[in-house]
């Protein structure tokens, strides 16, 4: 499971950081720094990708 | 040996100035006419003998044409990839890039040979339609007047698209094809998977070329792995810019001799998504020779940062650029492109920043906007910053001691409006 930004969407909100700190830093502008994306789990992507006002976070699963 | 091609007269715009080291094959006939013209085209080249998809694969399979305008994917590969059900060719000739001229010079000046290339490949993948997408309405009316002499091309259409450096992104120009903005997708789905064969000018000329010569003599220049010849785009402070032809892996030194460069303080290649570079002069110029020396080829940029300039001062002047250019669609491209800028500023006028070296803060910055942007534009511009650092040490080290002394002369050249 991988998480991505869209950062054409992106703006910023920090409700992914808010959501799971350990996971999602920011940077200095507020958005997003996803430390490890394939470290996160199914549970915890969906949840963060469903909580982002702004739609910029996909969920994908890993190239086969 | 190397040959002028362009009647020396005062009208002819700079960026339309042509030679070559060794034999012309893109460019041949180029001394005999400003644009090339479809009889003089059939006499220099001959007609193209067959254009069916095993053949056009065949021949790319024993000679490899790496895509041109900058990304070098092989074309083979790329028609391969084809998904979907109406297939489109386009022919990139947005040409975004300041410092590169080759494509423009191509479409202006031997047009037919280009559009040779683009038909090829539609007859072969079977695409109803062929786009040719320029940025400007000049090099329009050339492509225009080139299809008006053909009779097999109903089906071309020129297509003048407008914008920055983002712009040329090859799904930007697909995007504003099909009637939306000119700026990159948040999602990175190639054009192939839509039907679309999308590249660069140059490519569909030397394949126009590969199909008449036949992969054999194609692989007679260039070195192993990359045959042919290609086109650079040479300026900065040389006596003699513009476009040259020369065959894949030509030492870097045969190049500048040849431009008349100045002896360089540094040397640019690959163009402002590029790097900075330590005039080595044996450097090969091709996609591997230049990758070994740590930069990228990109679509053939070769820039000469004279003795007589601050070197510094030009890469601040650049990097200013390339912050002007972001589409602002991104965060970290948005807000990071113009700290980074005002981190080379800062350097380049010998102060601190933020209480730490100003090249330190340069670095992280570089790294803050890498791979987080919807295209390449932030990594390219990063690439670029911190191979210009990584060259131009000792002169921050001037600069900190109260400045090289030298004016910026702009030997790196920004775009004009266009």
């Amino acid at each position: 499971m991988t998480l991505t930004v869209d950062w054409t969407r992106c703006a910023g909100h920090g409700l992914c950081h808010a959501l799971a700190p350990d996971l999602v830093d920011r940077d200095e502008w507020g958005f997003p720094v996803l430390h490890d994306a394939a470290r996160v789990d199914t549970a915890t992507a969906r949840r963060l990708a469903g909580a982002c006002p702004a739609l910029a976070l996909r969920v994908a699963l890993p190239a086969r | 040996m190397t040959a002028l091609l362009n009647r020396p007269t005062a009208q002819a715009p700079i960026d339309l100035a042509a030679w070559t080291i060794g034999a012309p094959r893109l460019l041949a006939g180029l001394d005999q006419a400003m644009t090339i013209g479809l009889d003089l085209h059939l006499a220099t080249h001959g007609p193209v003998p067959g254009t069916d998809l095993e053949r056009i694969l065949g021949f790319l399979d024993h000679a490899v044409i790496a895509g041109r305008g900058g990304a070098g994917f092989p074309l083979a590969a790329k028609i391969r990839a084809l998904r979907g059900g109406r297939r489109r060719v386009v022919v990139n000739g947005t040409e975004s890039e300041p410092a590169s001229h080759k494509d423009r010079l191509l479409l202006h000046r031997t047009p037919h040979l280009v559009l040779d290339g683009a038909l090829a490949v539609a007859n072969a993948v079977g695409a109803r339609t062929v786009a040719v997408a320029v940025h400007d309405l000049a090099t329009a009316v050339v492509v225009s007047t080139a299809l008006a002499q053909r009779a097999d091309a109903g089906r071309v259409t020129v297509r003048v698209v407008r914008g920055g450096f983002v712009a040329g992104e090859a799904r930007a120009v697909v995007r504003a094809l099909d009637g939306g903005p000119a700026l990159p997708t948040g999602h990175r789905t190639p054009p192939t998977a839509n039907g679309v064969l999308l590249a660069n000018p140059e490519t569909f000329a030397q394949l126009a070329v590969l199909l008449r010569v036949g992969p054999q003599r194609f692989a007679s220049t260039g070195v192993p792995g990359e045959p042919g010849t290609t086109l650079l785009t040479v300026g900065g402070a040389v006596g003699r810019p513009g476009v040259v032809e020369a065959p894949l892996g030509t030492p870097l030194r045969i190049v500048l001799t040849a431009a008349r460069a100045e002896a360089p303080q540094a040397v640019v290649l690959g163009g402002y998504h590029g790097s900075w570079v330590q005039p080595m002069p044996q450097i090969p110029l091709s996609r591997s020779g230049v990758a070994v020396a740590g930069a990228s080829f990109g679509a053939g940029v070769v820039l000469v940062v004279g003795q007589q300039t601050c070197a510094l001062g030009e890469l601040a002047r650049v990097a200013g650029w390339l912050a002007d250019q972001s589409a602002r669609q991104c965060g970290p491209c948005r807000f990071g492109l113009p700290a980074l800028a005002a981190d080379v500023v800062t350097l380049a006028a010998g102060r601190p920043a933020a209480g730490r070296p100003a090249a330190d803060a340069a670095f992280d910055h570089a790294r803050a906007v890498t791979g987080r942007g919807a295209c390449a534009h932030p990594d390219g511009a990063a690439r670029f910053v911190t191979s210009g650092l990584h060259v131009l040490l000792a002169e921050a080290e001037a600069h900190r001691r109260g400045g090289c002394g030298r004016p910026v002369l702009g030997h790196l050249p920004l775009g004009a409006a266009r």
